[in-house]
């Protein structure tokens, strides 16, 4: 929170800066595995997508990883994932109902058709941390903040002060996801804040000139908190710094750090959620 | 509790004393004389300003504070005293008992055109036992054309070889591929731990407050200490002693003003000099309305006094206060740099001068957001110095010159605290503890004349750093995890380092018209930034070695050839250096570097090697000045833990580099300058693969800087126009016409690998630059009641 206060003032400063785009030509590279999906204790079907790196400027969409076999195991038992269309897709899902519980090692067992770089099967573990319960949100309009003002979303709850908790939180508006990419997404470790009652907490702000990814009175606010690992809290910060590149601030470009084995790209999640829900005032 | 290092220092105090009481007359008759060199029209003391004893073809050179002293055999002399753009002034002296000489040079600018001046020129680049240094007076960074109007010190200094800059515009400057922090930057002997205004466009060094700046690339000589790359030694002006003068500046984005003049006729003068900016004046007309309500200046005070109590005994006081302010509705932040120095020169006879310093140095940041909120908070970091420093210069004889002395410092780090602020916040207090540390240096150094062609140097620092309780040290295992820490108490020095530094060099001198030297510098490094980013930001923190960070190390070794050409106006230069450097410190990937106790646990560390030969032509041309270089540099680290522990270029490894700055008067009245810079382009990583992972394309990365930004070129121009100067006038003035980046070349200051909005899929590079063509106007002024 500390930290984006002041990329936010530094940023204004650098609306002065000017961009055009480039040809830069780049070397090829071999293509990896990428696992990308994550289970929850909603009562719902989770979906995990396998696909294959590609250079850089490829500019088509990455090559699907079909015909793959995807299990999870939750330490008693193997629960089977299905391609969503056969030999095609390359998403596998779970059965409607599934139900992750807190307090449990999650590890999920992808063996594949062909190998790929070399690699024909990995797994990747994530334990499902308890979150604790959001009591409400709201959300409140900065008319002086930006050119035509941010919004801020607001929580209210308990921040145990016993652990340290790292936090994911999504926005629906409406019923529809607002945080749909994981660049959106925002993640928060409990460092100043441990232990406090957080009362109206900031968690997100929305630009409004940005009129697709922002609010209006009367809408549905749904804010989803979910308890998250330290891996998949530094795999999300590190997705998000990974995209750009700000001499004053960003540290030399590195690769993301994600769970799966034997090579592959990626993060296989396991979390917990709670909902608050509230409708925009004026 | 007497520290050792402060025993130390006033053992070595007391050295001297006894030396002067053993020094017994010399067994021929030999006389010394001595004295200081100053500017007529302002007291001023001129630095390196040349003594030449005709009938010896031999001479010395004034020191930082504008003393000289020679010793010869009795004698009729005839001495030339000159300085670089001053009349030369001869004097002939009969040497039967010591003499105190002391000159006032007159500038001949004022001449120009009117009388020709037949002059002594400076040889100094040949017969000096020195290199890798390069020295610049004011006068000479006042021309150079500059970025908005801004005449800046270190923009100056990134134009000589083997210096660069670490970005477009930025104030940090790489020498001989070192890093940033890397460099020793001294305002009046005061270390300024962060030089940048404005995030770095601009320095904190305000040109009318300055009177030269002095950077050592290498062969530091043992008086430094405690950075690996470079000293870049700045000195305030003095203030004039004969009459009051007002010089001021209005500037596109700044104003500056500066009154001097005598407290006491010839014994006492002061300055203090001030500059603002003034473009968040403008903000509130701004269109683009997030911009209207920041508030963004800088601003800094340069105070000087200084007292010439008696022949023997002159003592300074000098100060320098800056700030940057930036603040709008959401948040606020200021930072800044504080110095103070109290100096005291003595001279205890013809032979043994003193410089006795205080110093102090403080550099601070604060941010937050307004209170009221619940998420108010406040952060503060900083960082303080304490510190005495005793220099002596001995000259023994006409051909040794001994100089030795110590210092001592004592650092406060107050890494980062952030704290709730208001009765709403709920934000919790989040401290790194503050940590304390000495460093000790001491010194001695000889310079000796071996025959008529040989000058040999050598010395030796023998430095010491050590941390001081309170203070907790984390224990870290294999994976840079912490998994314990002891607890140190108060006053209780629980680490310490020493560092023995030999500094050596030769000279040999051919015929005064062209010379070889070489050198060779082993140079500790105790403190350094936590800083990741090629730019960095005024939040960078300082942090300490500790039982954690052992002290970089870095050996130079260079070796040059010196030759002038038409009587000392043209200089020219070549020099090869190769350094090697030891626990160079790089960050893991994604280092969190702010407010993070465990920094420590961050760090990776490896060793580093660079090396170049640099070209330097330097023209001192009645009309024609300035310098062309040419330099080839290469620089390499090799880091456990980072890019698979494989050596990749350093981020300020730019193999090729060329500054041309030239300076022509027209006239009187018109002065033309224009610099032109081209450099490799920096090395960078680029990704290479790019994998799909929640709806976002994710770069997969090449090694570490396997790729480079297109060369970097730029065109700079000014046109002076000066008043009319008449000696009755107290009145003058200049316009100054410059145009930055004259040829609008679109330098990559970064690229971003960015994803279409509208079709996901397409990824592209793009380059982000910070400026086309700029164009601005300086109006400078000058008032005196003489």
């Amino acid at each position: 929170m500390i930290k984006n206060s002041f990329l936010i003032v530094i940023l204004v400063a650098f609306l002065l800066a000017c961009t055009e785009e480039i040809d830069v030509s780049l070397d090829s590279t071999y293509a990896r595995l990428v696992v990308d999906g994550s289970i929850a204790d909603d009562s719902a079907t989770y979906r995990i997508s396998l696909s294959q790196s590609a250079d850089y400027f490829l500019n088509e969409p990455a090559p699907r990883v079909t015909g793959a076999t995807v299990r999870i195991n939750d330490g008693t038992g193997l629960f089977d994932l299905h391609e969503t269309e056969p030999g095609l897709s390359g998403i596998y899902e779970t059965d409607s109902g599934f139900q992750a519980v807190p307090g449990k090692l999650y590890t999920l067992l992808v063996d594949l058709k062909e190998p790929i770089a070399g690699m024909s099967a990995c797994q990747a573990s994530c334990f499902l941390r308890p979150v604790t319960k959001l009591d409400s949100v709201s959300a409140m309009f900065h008319p002086d903040w930006g050119p035509e003002g941010v919004w801020t979303i607001k929580l209210w709850a308990q921040e145990p002060g016993n652990e340290v908790n790292y936090y994911m939180f999504n926005l629906y508006r409406n019923g529809k996801l607002l945080t749909d990419t994981i660049t959106k997404k925002v993640v928060s470790d409990d460092k100043y804040i441990n232990g406090s009652y957080m009362n109206g907490v900031d968690v997100m702000y929305l630009n409004h000139a940005h009129k697709w990814e922002t609010i209006f009175p009367g809408d549905t606010i749904i804010l989803q908190m979910s308890g998250i690992t330290e891996e998949y809290f530094n795999f999300i910060s590190q997705v998000q710094q990974a995209g750009y590149n700000i001499p004053f601030f960003t540290g030399p470009p590195a690769n993301v750090t994600g769970n799966i084995s034997d090579g592959g790209i990626g993060f296989f999640a396991a979390f917990s959620n709670t909902y608050a829900r509230n409708t925009v005032k004026n | 509790m007497i520290y050792a290092p402060l025993r130390l220092l006033l053992a070595l105090f007391f050295i001297p004393m006894t030396l002067m009481s053993v020094a017994s007359p010399d067994k021929a008759k030999r006389f010394s004389i001595s004295g200081k060199i100053t500017d007529q029209s302002s007291g001023e003391a001129l630095v390196g300003a040349t003594v030449f004893v005709r009938e010896l073809k031999t001479g010395t050179v004034t020191d930082v504070y504008g003393n000289y002293s020679l010793t010869l055999a009795e004698g009729e002399y005839h001495l030339a005293f000159s300085y670089i753009g001053y009349l030369t002034v001869e004097r002939v002296v009969s040497l039967h008992k010591d003499h105190r000489i002391s000159v006032e040079l007159m500038t001949h600018q004022r001449e120009l055109n009117e009388v020709v001046i037949t002059s002594e020129r400076n040889d100094r680049n040949v017969v000096k036992p020195e290199m890798s240094t390069f020295r610049m007076d004011i006068k000479t960074i006042q021309q150079i054309p500059a970025l908005m109007g801004e005449v800046d010190v270190i923009k100056a200094i990134q134009l000589l070889p083997g210096v660069q800059s670490v970005g477009e515009g930025s104030s940090g400057f790489s020498v001989r591929g070192g890093g940033p922090d890397q460099n020793l930057i001294l305002l009046d002997e005061a270390t300024v731990y962060n030089a940048s205004h404005l995030m770095g466009f601009f320095s904190v060094f305000n040109n009318d407050a300055i009177r030269d700046v002095k950077l050592y690339k290498g062969d530091i000589p043992p008086a430094y200490g405690g950075r690996l790359a470079s000293v870049l030694d700045i000195r305030m002006n003095e203030g004039n002693s004969k009459k009051f003068e007002i010089n001021g500046g209005i500037g596109l984005i700044s104003s500056r003003l500066t009154v001097e003049g005598p407290v006491k006729k010839d014994r006492a003068s002061f300055v203090v000099s001030g500059r603002r900016t003034y473009a968040d004046i403008f903000l509130p007309l701004s269109s683009n309305k997030a911009l209207q309500n920041n508030k963004l200046y800088f601003y800094d005070l340069n105070a000087k006094i200084n007292y010439r109590i008696n022949d023997n005994n002159q003592i300074f006081l000098s100060g320098y206060f800056g700030r940057d302010v930036f603040k709008n509705n959401f948040a606020g932040m200021n930072w800044g740099n504080e110095t103070a120095t109290f100096r005291w020169n003595h001279l205890f006879n013809k032979k043994l001068f003193l410089n006795l310093s205080l110093v102090y140095s403080n550099y601070r940041y604060n941010l937050g957001t307004p209170t009221g909120n619940n998420n108010s908070f406040d952060w503060y970091s900083g960082l303080r110095d304490i510190g005495i420093k005793g220099d002596f210069s001995h000259y023994l004889n006409t051909n040794n010159t001994l100089k030795y002395g110590a210092s001592l410092t004592y650092h406060m780090f107050d890494p980062g605290k952030a704290t709730g602020t208001g009765n709403e916040s709920f934000v919790i207090e989040v401290a790194v503890p503050r940590n304390y540390a000495f460093e000790t240096g001491v010194y001695a150094g000889n310079e000796q004349k071996a025959g008529t062609r040989l000058t040999l140097k050598y010395g030796l620092r023998f430095s010491m750093f050590q941390n001081i309780g309170p203070g907790t040290v984390f224990h870290y295992d294999s994976s840079y995890k912490a998994v314990d820490s002891t607890l140190y108490k108060a006053g209780r020095i629980y680490n310490t380092y020493i560092g023995l530094e030999p500094r050596v060099g030769l000279l040999y001198d051919f015929n005064s018209k062209h010379s070889i030297k070489a050198s060779y510098a082993r140079t500790y490094q105790y403190l350094q930034l936590a800083q990741n980013s090629t730019i960095g930001t005024p939040l960078d923190i300082w942090f300490a070695s500790s039982p954690n960070v052992k002290p970089q190390i870095a050996d130079q070794v260079a070796l040059g050839y010196f030759r002038n050409f038409r009587r000392n106006t043209i200089e020219t230069s070549v020099e090869a250096y190769y350094k090697w450097m030891r626990n160079v410190i790089d960050f893991r990937d994604f280092a969190n570097l702010i407010l993070n106790n465990k920094l420590e646990g961050e760090i990776r560390t490896g060793k580093a090697w660079s090396y170049g030969i640099e070209f330097l032509v330097r023209l001192n041309e009645e009309r024609l000045n300035g310098w062309v270089s040419y330099t080839y540099s290469r620089t390499f680290r090799q880091i456990n833990g980072i890019n698979g522990n494989d050596p990749y270029p350093a981020p300020y490894d730019k193999p090729n580099n060329i500054s041309i700055v030239l300076n022509y008067v027209i006239s009187k009245r018109f002065t033309v300058s224009a610099n032109w810079v081209y450099a490799t382009g920096a090395p960078v990583t680029f990704p290479t693969g790019r994998a799909e992972i929640g709806g976002k394309i994710i770069p997969i990365y090449s090694d570490r800087n396997q790729y480079r930004y297109e060369d970097y070129n730029r065109l700079d121009l000014s046109l002076t126009f000066y008043s009319k100067k008449k000696p009755e006038r107290h009145f003058d003035w200049d316009l100054n016409f410059s145009v930055y980046n004259a040829y609008n070349r679109h330098n990559t200051w970064s690229i971003n690998f960015t994803q279409d909005n509208t079709n996901p899929d397409v990824t592209y590079a793009e380059k982000v630059y910070l400026f086309g063509i700029i164009p601005s106007i300086t109006f400078n002024f000058h008032f005196n009641n003489d």
